[in-house]
C-alpha cells in the first residue's frame, strides 16, 4: 500500500454539470501531448454538408443559450453522425452540429458546439485547466450512459440507473424495488460515514430527491466548510454545484455555478477553486484527502473519443425508452468527460491513459465512484452493482511522495 | 504556489428571471413526487410546479420543498425513535463490579495493540 494511500481518510466527489472533455480540457494537448485531447484538424459535417473544425472560441456565457440536446436519441446521433441502427455501426463522433441545429441553433451558430477553450488568454479556465495539469487527469474517463443527467448521476450514487435512460423519476420506485442502496446508505449501515452535501436548500439534490426525509445524509456547501474547518468531514462526500440563479439570505445574489450552458462557466471555476481551497489550506486534511472533480455527462458538446463498449448492466431500456427503434443494453459508454483527481500524493502532470493507449489505457465511468468508496471504506464491493463490480477504481494513483507545499497550487479568489 | 484567478461580473451574469431548464424542469418534478410519496396531504408545499417558469419561481418551491421533506424524516426519526424499548438493566453490586473489571480490561487493549501496530483486520486494501 502507498504512503499517499495509507493516509487516505477522506474522499470529495465535486460533480458539475454537461460539459464535455475536450470543450473544457482538448486545448491542454498542445501542452502535453500525453493528453488526449484536440490537434485542431478535428471536424463535423454542418446541416449542408460542409467541414467544421473545432476552434478554441468558447465562450464563458451567452454562447450556448439553446441547450444543446443530450438525451439519448440526439447523443445517438452525436455519437453515430445519423448511421441506421444496425449491428456493426461504429462510433464516429460525427453528429454534434446536426444535432445543435435540431435545438433551434440555426445558421452558423450551431458550430458553437465544436468550440472549446483555449488554454493561453483571457477565456481560458485557469482553475479546471491548472488542476488537469498539477495532479493527475483521466484521458478515459466517460459518463455511464450516452444520455442526459439524472440517469448519470445515478451511477455515481447507486452504480446503476435501474435500466432508465431519461429523466424518468426511476429513483424512488425502482431504488426501493431493486434494493440496491445508495453508496451513502451502504457506508451508514456499515458504521462509516458518507454524506451528500448540496449547496443550499434553494438548490437541493438533483437526484436523490428520495431520500431527502434521511436528512442525516445530507448536508449544505456551508456545512461542508464548516466540516473541513472543524475536522468533522465524513470518509466520504460527494459535493452538488448550485444549480439556479436565485436570491440569497438578506437579500444577495446566489450565482448557478453548476456550468449547465447557459450558466457562467466562470462562476464553476471559482466553484471547484473554493472546494479545492478549502481542502488546502488545512494541512491535516490536505495529506489525507482525495479530491475528484468530475462532471455528470457531456452536455451535447464535442468531443473526439468514440466511446467505449463495457459490461452491460443486467437491465435493458426499450426501444420506445431509447427513442432509436432499437433497445439498449446499458453495454455501451456515454461521451468522455473531464475528471481530475487531486491529492498532494499525486505527482504533477500525471496523465491516466484512456482509449488511445491499447496496451495500458484505462476506462472509468461513474460506477468507479461507488466502486472506489467501496473498496477503500468497505474493504470490497458489500452490495455492488455489476457495473460498479466491473469499473475501474483510481485510488492506485496516489503514490508514496507527499509533494511539498509550496509545489502545490493555491487559488487566489477575487471578492 | 499562488495563481490569481481572474475576476467576471457577477452581476451581468446573474438572471433569476432565465426560464428554467430542462433539468430543472425535472428536478421539480422529483421532489414534486417524494412530496407526494412522502408527506401527508396537509404537509405538502400545496404548489402546482407547473405554474414555475423562472429559476426564482423554481429555488423558492425547491426550498420550500426539501425543508418539508427534511422535517417530515426528522419527526418520522423522532416517533420511532421514541416508540423503541429502552434497553435498561438493572445491576447489582456484584454484577457492577464484575463490569467494571471487564471494561477495565478492554480499555488496555488497543493500548497493548498499538505497540505491536495496527491490526491486520483493520488494514484497508490498496484500490487496484
Amino acid at each position: 500500500m502507498s504512503q499517499g494511500l495509507d493516509k487516505l481518510k477522506h474522499i470529495v466527489v465535486l460533480m458539475m454539470e454537461n460539459r464535455s472533455f475536450d470543450h473544457m480540457l482538448g486545448g491542454l494537448k498542445k501542452k502535453n501531448p500525453k493528453i488526449n485531447g484536440l490537434n485542431g484538424d478535428e471536424s463535423n459535417p454542418d446541416v449542408s454538408g460542409n467541414r467544421v473544425p473545432v476552434a478554441p472560441d468558447a465562450t464563458f456565457q451567452g454562447q450556448l443559450d439553446h441547450d444543446p440536446d443530450h438525451h439519448f436519441l440526439g447523443v445517438d446521433l452525436q455519437i453515430f453522425g445519423g448511421a441506421p441502427q444496425g449491428p456493426g455501426r461504429l462510433p464516429n463522433m460525427e453528429g454534434f452540429i446536426q444535432s445543435y441545429a435540431t435545438q433551434g441553433a440555426g445558421g452558423n451558430s450551431s458550430h458553437a458546439i465544436m468550440h472549446y477553450f483555449p488554454v493561453e488568454g483571457p477565456t481560458r479556465l485557469t482553475v479546471l485547466q491548472t488542476l488537469a495539469t498539477e495532479f493527475a487527469v483521466f484521458n478515459g474517463w466517460f459518463s455511464s450512459i450516452p444520455g442526459p443527467t439524472i440517469c448519470n448521476r445515478a451511477f455515481a450514487h447507486y452504480g446503476t440507473s435501474f435500466g432508465n435512460v431519461d429523466m424518468n423519476l426511476f429513483l424512488m420506485p425502482a431504488a426501493k424495488k431493486s434494493k440496491v442502496p445508495s453508496i451513502y446508505e451502504r457506508l451508514a449501515s456499515n458504521g462509516h460515514t458518507g454524506r451528500l452535501y448540496y449547496f443550499d436548500q434553494s438548490s437541493s439534490t438533483m437526484e436523490i430527491a428520495n431520500l431527502l426525509t434521511d436528512q442525516s445524509l445530507f448536508g449544505t456547501f456551508d456545512q461542508f466548510l464548516h466540516d473541513c474547518r472543524s475536522g468533522t468531514l465524513p470518509e466520504y462526500s460527494f459535493v452538488e454545484p448550485n444549480y439556479t440563479d436565485h436570491p440569497g439570505p438578506g437579500g444577495g445574489q446566489m450565482l448557478a455555478n453548476d456550468q449547465h450552458p447557459d450558466h457562467h462557466v466562470l462562476a464553476g471555476d471559482n466553484f471547484i477553486a473554493t472546494v479545492f481551497n478549502q481542502i488546502r489550506i488545512i494541512p491535516e486534511l490536505w495529506e489525507s484527502t482525495a479530491l475528484l472533480v468530475v462532471y455528470d455527462e457531456h452536455g451535447g458538446l464535442y468531443d473526439h473519443v468514440p466511446p467505449p463498449s463495457c459490461t452491460a448492466d443486467g437491465f435493458t431500456a426499450s426501444a420506445a425508452a431509447t427513442g432509436t427503434g432499437a433497445e439498449f443494453k446499458f453495454d455501451r459508454l456515454g461521451v468522455r468527460v473531464p475528471a481530475i483527481l487531486i491529492s498532494p500524493y499525486i505527482a504533477r502532470g500525471t496523465v491516466v491513459p484512456g482509449a488511445e493507449d491499447a496496451v495500458n489505457g484505462r476506462i472509468f465511468e461513474h460506477a468507479s465512484i461507488p466502486a472506489t468508496i467501496s473498496r477503500h471504506f468497505l474493504d470490497d464491493n458489500d452490495d455492488g452493482t455489476i457495473r460498479e463490480q466491473s469499473a475501474e477504481t483510481f485510488l492506485d494513483l496516489l503514490g508514496d511522495t507527499l509533494r511539498p507545499d509550496n509545489d502545490c497550487p493555491f487559488f487566489k479568489l477575487k471578492g | 504556489m499562488s495563481i490569481d484567478v481572474p475576476d467576471f461580473d457577477e452581476k451581468a451574469a446573474y438572471d433569476h428571471d432565465r426560464p428554467i431548464s430542462g433539468l430543472i424542469r425535472t428536478q421539480l418534478l422529483h421532489l414534486h413526487q417524494a412530496e407526494n410519496l412522502s408527506l401527508p396531504p396537509g404537509r405538502r408545499t400545496g404548489i402546482n410546479i407547473n405554474d414555475l417558469q423562472t429559476e426564482r419561481q423554481a429555488s423558492e418551491y425547491i426550498q420550500k420543498a426539501t425543508v418539508l421533506l427534511h422535517r417530515h424524516g426528522k419527526a418520522q426519526a423522532a416517533k420511532a425513535a421514541a416508540k423503541r424499548p429502552r434497553k435498561t438493566k438493572k445491576v447489582g453490586p456484584k454484577v457492577r463490579a464484575v463490569a467494571t473489571k471487564k471494561a477495565a480490561k478492554r480499555r488496555k487493549k488497543p493500548i497493548a495493540k498499538a505497540r505491536t501496530g495496527r491490526p491486520a483486520a483493520k488494514r484497508r486494501k490498496s484500490s487496484k
